[in-house]
């Protein structure tokens, strides 16, 4: 189970929570240099991959590999080379912003203050501050500005982006897109926002009740999966292609998401009085589609068809 | 009135919608294909660093550069070692196919939709010559 391309590899990872399947056979792949958009409605089960990841609970069965090393039996070496920002993670509030980073330094072998001063100076947080009074927004930033202090090669941002303004998530962003710089640095983010992560991920991966659903490249995602309207007014009923889902029979039209979209579909779709169209869909579309289809077909076995990067269901 | 000069390229990006099902690799590639094929990006601009770009327009720092990448396979931009991307210096000649390919784009989805309707297609071909005569009527009109 190892694979030197890979930041992050879950095999079969399990969680219970006595009878609740937090994590439930998740099979992940995210690629190193890659940012990496975990979503998924509350109560997925992002969080609890993110603490297996760091070893701060051990999966029920299953396992999971983060840069290389086993995250049950080399858990110090993967803290070292990881850095984590959580929601709304407590701050103490009394300690200033220098102090904090100081505490924080004293738990790596190596540090480079520079990466901690430049994400701080670029929106003006004043080192000399206690934590107390910063805003939501700035303390985020001083939690990703510690978070890189340690140089680490995976960047975890749990929820970072939940319920902060829209000026905080920019910024954000902005040090998500420069945390890259470092070369070959990875990052997995989790989070509810779809148009924020469609923004900056290159990779997605959807889990629904602790089921990794979907896993894919962005691009390859928006490609395969398209909406199709065929309208006849001239036959009552069309017949519709095998796999599709989402299907809606109106008056003379008939609308239905396909995953795995070709143009020779519109083609074989169309005819006499009849005609085939493809639409584009929206990050946010596609997956509201999926988790209706996953949700509604969870008991029928459809579920984790539209899988990881070719790999098989 | 407030007016903002700025010279830079960096300036001419639009921001990116990720809500729109245009995936943001084409939202950027079409904003530099119009402006070449415009005449607003000349041989010899400077392009903004992968890494700018990415920044200001807050997207992911390998669309931007498979953006570069794919368009200097198309010839419109050339990298230089060590100092940059650069609006190539074919990208006049590439213009004119540019506009073409641009326009052909759209008329083939009006072509689509021509056919559907089941409409003939010397009326389509009227049409069109009509509007292209009102469009350069009403040109006239205002200069």
């Amino acid at each position: 189970m190892s694979d030197t391309s890979l930041a992050i590899l879950t095999e079969n990872l399990t969680r219970r929570f006595g009878r609740l399947r937090a994590l439930d056979g998740v099979n992940a792949h995210v690629p190193k240099g890659a940012i990496y958009g975990l979503m998924g409605p509350n109560g997925a089960g992002k969080t609890t991959f993110v603490r297996v990841l760091l070893n701060l609970i051990n999966p029920t069965s299953g396992g999971a590999v983060v840069l290389g090393h086993d995250v049950t039996k080399e858990p110090v070496e993967v803290r070292r080379r990881v850095g984590h920002v959580a929601a709304l993670q407590p701050l103490w509030d009394w300690m200033t912003v220098r102090d904090f980073a100081e505490f924080m330094r004293g738990c790596y072998p190596k540090w480079n203050p520079e990466a901690v001063s430049t994400v701080l100076d670029r929106i003006g947080i004043d080192q000399a501050a206690t934590l107390g009074v910063l805003s939501r927004g700035q303390r985020a930033i001083v939690s990703i500005a510690v978070a890189v202090g340690h140089e680490p090669d995976l960047l975890i941002l749990d929820e970072a982006l939940t319920g902060l303004d829209p000026i905080a998530r920019r910024e954000v962003l902005r040090n998500v897109i420069d945390a890259m710089q470092a070369e070959g640095r990875t990052v997995l983010i989790t989070g509810q926002d779809i148009a924020d992560m469609e923004r900056i991920c290159d990779h997605v991966g959807f889990l629904v009740k602790g089921r990794l659903v979907l896993e894919a490249t962005l691009d390859d995602l928006k490609s395969r999966v398209k909406r199709i309207r065929v309208e006849h007014p001239g036959e009552s009923e069309v017949q519709v292609p095998v796999g599709a889902f989402q299907v809606e029979r109106r008056l003379r039209e008939t609308v239905f998401t396909v995953e795995n979209y070709t143009p020779d579909l519109l083609v074989s779709l169309d005819g006499p009085g009849r005609r085939a169209v493809a639409t584009d869909l929206s990050l946010e579309d596609i997956f509201i589609d999926l988790a209706q289809a996953h949700m509604t077909a969870d008991t029928a076995g459809a579920g984790g068809k539209l899988l990881p990067n070719g790999r098989s269901a | 009135m407030l007016v903002y000069y700025n010279n830079s390229t960096k300036a001419m990006f639009d921001s990116i919608n990720p809500k729109s099902a245009l995936p943001i690799y084409r939202q950027i590639t079409d904003q530099i294909r119009w402006r070449v094929a415009a005449g607003v990006f000349a041989p010899g601009d400077k392009l903004p660093s992968v890494r700018e770009l990415a920044a200001q327009l807050l997207v992911n720092p390998n669309t931007v550069a498979k953006v570069y990448r794919d368009l200097e396979r198309d010839g419109l931009l050339e990298t230089r070692r060590g100092d940059g991307t650069y609006i190539s210096s074919e990208a006049v000649a590439l213009a004119e196919s540019e506009r073409t390919r641009i326009i052909e784009e759209q008329l083939r989805s009006i072509a689509r939709d021509v056919r559907a309707f089941g409409l003939p297609g010397q009326a389509a071909m009227d049409l069109f010559r009509r509007i292209l005569s009102d469009e350069s009527a009403q040109r006239k009109d205002r200069r």
